[in-house]
């Protein structure tokens, strides 16, 4: 019965990064419909920027908010340079664009840093300590703490602020928050800002866990892809619960199941969902109008 | 026009006289990736030992001094990038041999190309099984492919010897789902049968490349009571297990192939790697005036204090020493000359490691001891430290600086 616990409870707590990386899509995708294909690279990036600080000497707790910052203006050139054309051309060349820019920033890291893992420092001690019989390490606490505090300030910005108004307004209904004088452009802007610091978020909090390396998000993005569309793309509070359910799922089939099938049950469930709920397990049913 | 013509052709004369003046050695191995201090350092280490005898002249064949030229290829570890490599160096009409390969999966996927040519390969330091048994499973009567590396029959030997002499009853078996580590985890369960069954196997798991949570595999182990986990795998997945374990509170030892000596074990696992035992053909510690030049030498060549994989340094060095002792031998670049002179070395060859007498003789496909180096006293129960790989006892040290007079 331990066992049940500890897999499932280890896993949820690696679920909730793909719940955080899944957010990110969430974000630009509310603003824009477009999805930043190269998010995995975002991540991987701003974690290669933040080691490399840490490197020069910058203190961890000063490295945080800089790489975060860091992760903003990725988001930034993103959004410049392969989504804003095809937004504005109302095609849908971002789909291609965003993942050339990917594709670029991965060669770009294997040149710069080299194809090389890397071990990640941390002051979060990485020792177990023991909750109801269930080892738990303080670096894995450190990420669903960032997680869920991450995600519960950009939903108060959202709600609370003038910015975070125009945001919700343009996610509502483009036309008529821009008919009100609401900038498009700049809440779009907004949004892969936002979506980039998110990026850069869980690029430090799971870099201590996994190790830094060109690769790192390959099999992280797969699977927050498969959260967001399994949760919808509107519901923060569903990437989140389906975060936590998929990270629990991989972890027990790979016990009862054996380790080279843990990422079956994720993969049914994506094609379940889409079978049975494709707006998404918490997503609305919109009706299109033409 | 004329005159145009015979400058280009006596300079094409020129250029082919000035090649044949080289001995054309191939080094193969992974450069970049999770592989890459294991194929890095033995690289470094064969390149300092031909920078030595390029900087005495050279090798003297036919009563001329030849240098050696080295032609460098990286093959990231994968096995495709590896068949296309052997293939490329199987057309090279004036190639003497080739040193190198780390992975077994690139051995198997290469030197069937090398082998059709009759091409001298010596392989350092892959050491699954497979690179040397699939030559007397499929009964070769004349084999170019030698290897220089501690084999996993040995060392998997070592590794269930240790288990039972530290009076272990039950071991957890963990490997990556390569060649390497299926081949590995054969190795062991053969052991563990050979020497009496004093063992039990109470959980053989496996892991993929890329793979960083273990929790699954070690849970399993745990729950079965494993005393110690055997384990063959590379570098960064090494280094996530001995990081789950201590998530998981597993004080349990960390038993398995010399991969465990790799940096990139050594530097992801941290403290949580201390203690763990690992067979070594060669130590990064000054015990004899020979292994004090060759680290001194590395360090400073490199600008580093650590050799990222000291063994494999020691024994890409050893290996063109004896290469070149072939080519001397032997009086000819040809490399199926240089083939029979390894078979059949003369004079010893004074090495890093040990002085080398005899280390290879006449293939038998019924013994592919016949093609080894590596006997079971050139290698020792390793120890993580701080960092860095010690030797496991002071009974050993002493062994091993007796060996290395």
């Amino acid at each position: 019965m331990d066992v049940i616990f500890q897999m499932g409870v280890s896993g949820a707590l690696m679920g909730l990064v793909y719940a955080l990386i899944a957010y990110g899509f969430q974000l630009t995708f509310a603003t824009s419909k477009s999805i930043n294909f190269g998010q995995g690279e975002l991540v991987m990036l701003s974690a290669f920027i933040s080691l490399t600080m840490l490197n020069f000497g910058l203190p961890y707790w000063l490295m945080v908010p800089a790489g975060l910052l860091c992760g903003v203006l990725l988001g930034l050139v993103v959004e410049r340079v392969a989504v804003r054309l095809a937004l504005e051309q109302k095609s849908e060349g971002w789909i291609l664009m965003t993942i050339i820019v990917g594709l670029f920033g991965f060669s770009a890291a294997e040149n710069i840093w080299g194809r090389d893992d890397h071990p990640f420092p941390t002051p979060i001690s990485s020792d177990p300590m023991q909750f109801l019989g269930i080892n738990v390490t303080p670096v894995e606490l450190s990420v669903a703490v960032g997680v869920l505090s991450v995600m519960g300030l950009i939903e108060l910005f959202k709600r609370k602020t003038l910015w975070g108004k125009a945001f919700e307004a343009v996610s509502a209904d483009r036309d008529a928050a821009e008919l009100m004088g609401i900038s498009a452009k700049r809440t779009i802007m907004l949004s892969y800002g936002l979506s980039g610091m998110v990026a850069a978020m869980a690029g430090i909090l799971v870099s201590p866990i996994t190790t830094v390396g060109p690769t790192m998000a390959s099999a992280l993005i797969l699977k927050a892809f498969a959260v967001a569309v399994v949760a919808g793309l509107e519901s923060g509070f569903g990437v989140v619960v389906i975060g936590l359910f998929l990270g629990a799922l991989e972890s027990l089939a790979s016990f009862y199941i054996g380790s080279g099938w843990r990422e079956a049950p994720g993969l049914i469930l994506l094609i379940l969902a889409l079978a049975m709920k494709p707006n998404g397990v918490f997503g609305k049913a919109t009706i299109r109008k033409v | 026009m004329k005159k145009i013509l015979v400058v280009a052709l006596l300079s094409a004369f020129a250029a082919q006289a000035n090649a044949a003046d080289t001995i054309k050695l191939a080094i193969t191995g992974p450069f970049s990736g999770g592989s890459a201090p294991m194929g890095a350092s033995m690289r470094d280490g064969a390149k300092l030992a031909i920078n030595e005898i390029n900087a005495a002249g050279g090798i003297v064949v036919g009563g001329k001094k030849m240098k050696i030229d080295i032609i460098e290829r990286d093959d990231e570890a994968k096995n495709d990038r590896g068949a296309l490599i052997a293939q490329e160096l199987a057309s090279m009409d004036d190639l003497s041999g080739v040193i190198g390969t780390v992975n077994t999966g690139v051995v198997i996927a290469g030197d069937r190309h090398l082998q059709e040519k009759g091409l001298t390969k010596i392989i350092t330091p892959a050491a699954g099984s497979a690179s040397m048994t699939q030559w007397s499973k499929a009964g070769v009567a004349d084999l170019s492919i030698f290897r220089f590396a501690a084999h996993d029959g040995i060392q998997s030997a070592m590794v269930v010897t240790e288990a039972i002499n530290r009076k272990f009853t039950k071991v957890a078996i963990l490997y990556d789902a390569t060649n390497y580590g299926v081949s590995g985890r054969d190795d062991l369960l053969a052991q563990i049968k050979a020497q009496g069954d004093k063992v039990e196997v109470v959980a053989t798991e496996k892991f993929a490349i890329g793979d960083k949570d273990m929790t699954a595999q070690l849970l399993k182990a745990k729950a079965g009571g494993a005393q110690a986990i055997l384990i063959w795998g590379i570098g960064p997945e090494l280094a996530a297990v001995a990081n789950g374990m201590a998530k998981n509170g597993m004080h349990v030892p960390l038993i398995g192939g010399w991969t465990l000596s790799m940096s990139n074990f050594i530097d992801n696992a941290g403290k949580n790697g201390n203690g763990t035992l690992m067979p070594q053909t060669f130590i990064e510690e000054a015990i004899s005036p020979k292994a004090k030049s060759f680290i001194n030498g590395y360090h400073k060549t490199y600008k580093v204090d650590r050799i990222p994989s000291p063994v494999s340094a020691a024994q890409g060095y050893d290996a063109v020493y004896i290469f070149a002792a072939a080519v001397k031998q032997a009086q000819s670049t040809d490399t199926h000359k240089i083939k029979d002179a390894l078979e059949d070395l003369k004079e010893p060859v004074k090495g890093v490691i040990t002085t080398w007498k005899h280390p290879f003789s006449k293939w038998n496909p019924a013994d592919v001891e016949t093609h080894e180096a590596f006997r079971a006293e050139n290698a020792v129960m390793g120890m993580v430290k701080d960092g860095r790989v010690v030797f496991g006892s002071e009974a050993d040290k002493k062994r091993f600086i007796q060996q290395a007079q």
